[in-house]
């Protein structure tokens, strides 16, 4: 009797622990809406202030993340092209390594690097500005004001985060698949022009509309989960550190999650399409 | 006065009534600040609300100036309840009431003159000169000029507060809702910002004042009524001096 007390407890616990994922969700993407929607209806914003702000994000998510991006994507290009160009050289399809760099690099190492990169830098940053405005009362302020946070606030940094991200996952995917070949060809001999012609023979239009999906999905939840935790603070500056962390915890699940949602669904359409399944 | 409409929105030429009908209000749920509360809020008056303390004056402000929303009940003004109203239909009663802080209220990354001017300029209500010019002659009159290019941070908390109190002022509400603005900013701005009331009543944009103050002389200046607040409940009292 006891046992299955306990067990019908863990059930419960389970059940509610995903009740409250499925309602945060809902509530991340009813802020999404909302921001739109305020972005919209706010007839007082000019599109001034917006870009101000949005050239802010974009300065501080895309600009001052690229040195630190250009040593992770140099480091990670080189160790997967020196990786795969040996281990397909011993099996013989050296011509394959455009399809294998495409497939690692573009499909799934620069969206979740870039991902990670940015929750660590910009969504901590996001979040724990707009915790802190809450503790100080500027958000409140801003209502008082007749100034919608939603509008002012959580909209520009959604699209900045989008535009940074996309352009951030772009430059990873450069200068990995480029510091990569520059760092084979001191131990390879492999030319630039069999490199490049492998990349453009494997680069599909799918790989495209992944790139696209992957890493604006992944700027608008990351901003959008830092913006939502941020505005949870209710009156206390202890309370900006503990949203902040669940902001960067809740964002990789969501990116992470994503990313391999999206690809298992790939490769399931590929298998499809090939026959296997 | 500047109005601010939402798409087709009829025009709220004056704030005539506020009615808390059934409200409950709790930071903790177990012990309400407002239980079932309801109350016709005495309007065209200087109404100094008072009460012990942690009798919840500021969440009374907060209610009554529609920062915060009740769990339960509503808050009327001019009879339509405010918890339906979308930001944006908020907007034109919002744009009638000035809202000061008891502490905090101003934007950290800007500076005292840029937070001043802040609603001026998002509202388009004049020309960025003439939105300067207004902050610029605020300071001089209050005599910040020289710390009014500087981040609240780096100024006095009183100061922070004197600033937060004109950018109340600054739109010329019809209504303004102080939370305790005498405390900390001195005697000489106190009475300028006493004055500044008086005069916005007398020349007739400044309808209804509602405020908490620690000293009870600026009240009595003002010759406000009182509102007093106890174990949830209001109850007007008498007028505390001359105006």
């Amino acid at each position: 009797m006891h046992a299955q007390e306990f067990l019908w407890a863990r059930v419960d616990g389970l059940g509610r622990n995903i009740a409250d994922a499925f309602a945060y969700t809902l509530r991340v993407f009813l802020m999404v809406y909302l921001s739109l929607r305020a972005a919209i209806y706010d007839q007082s914003q000019g599109l001034r202030t917006v870009l101000g702000v949005i050239g802010s994000q974009i300065y501080f998510t895309g600009w001052q993340a690229m040195p630190l991006i250009t040593v992770l994507a140099f480091a990670t290009g080189g160790i997967i092209i020196l990786q795969s160009s040996l281990q397909l050289s011993l099996l013989g399809g050296a011509s394959m390594l455009g399809n294998l760099l495409i497939v690692v690099i573009v499909r799934e190492v620069g969206p979740l690097v870039t991902a990670l990169i940015v929750i660590a830098r910009s969504g901590t940053a996001v979040a724990s500005e707009i915790g802190n405005m809450r503790v100080n009362r500027e958000i409140e302020a801003l209502e008082s004001m007749g100034i919608n946070p939603l509008s002012y606030i959580v909209f520009p940094r959604i699209v900045g985060g989008v535009v940074s991200v996309l352009c951030l996952a772009f430059f990873f995917n450069v200068i990995a698949l480029t510091g990569g070949f520059l760092v084979t060809r001191v131990i390879h001999d492999m030319t630039f022009q069999f490199f490049a012609a492998s990349l453009a023979e494997a680069m599909t239009l799918e790989d495209v509309g992944l790139f696209f999906l992957k890493n604006g999905f992944s700027g608008l939840i990351i901003f959008v989960v830092a913006c939502h935790q941020g505005l949870l603070v209710q009156q206390s500056s202890h309370e900006v550190p503990q949203v902040t962390t669940k902001a960067v915890v809740n964002a990789i699940i969501y990116v992470t999650g994503f990313n391999l949602t999206i690809t298992t669904l790939f490769y399931l359409n590929q298998i499809l399409r090939l026959g296997l399944l | 006065m500047h109005e601010i409409l939402f798409r087709g929105q009829e025009k709220v030429a004056l704030i005539e009534s506020v009615r808390f009908e059934g409200l409950t209000f709790a930071y903790d749920l177990e012990r309400p600040v407002f239980d079932n509360l309801t109350f016709e809020v005495p309007m065209g008056l200087n109404l100094y609300i008072t009460g012990t303390g942690g009798s919840g004056l500021s969440t009374f402000l907060k209610l009554l100036g529609v920062i915060i929303q009740p769990q339960k009940g509503r808050v009327v003004m001019n009879g339509k309840d405010t918890s339906t109203m979308s930001f944006e239909e908020f907007l034109p009663y919002r744009s009638k009431i000035g809202y000061s802080f008891d502490f905090g209220g101003l934007f950290a990354n800007r500076t005292l003159h840029d937070n001043l001017i802040l609603p001026l300029l998002y509202h388009k209500v004049c020309s960025e000169n003439e939105a300067h010019e207004q902050a610029r002659s605020l300071a001089v009159e209050f005599g910040f000029e020289r710390q009014a290019q500087q981040r609240p941070a780096l100024v006095s908390g009183g100061l922070r507060k004197l600033i937060c109190v004109l950018r109340a002022f600054i739109m010329h509400p019809q209504m303004m809702v102080m939370d305790d603005p005498f405390t900390g900013i001195g005697m000489d701005a106190s009475r300028k910002v006493v004055r500044m009331i008086q005069e916005r009543r007398e020349t007739g944009g400044l309808k209804h004042v509602f405020l908490t103050s620690r000293d009870e002389v600026w009240p009595h200046w003002l010759g406000c009524d009182s509102l007093f607040i106890e174990q949830g409940k209001p109850r007007l009292e008498e007028r505390k001096g001359a105006a």
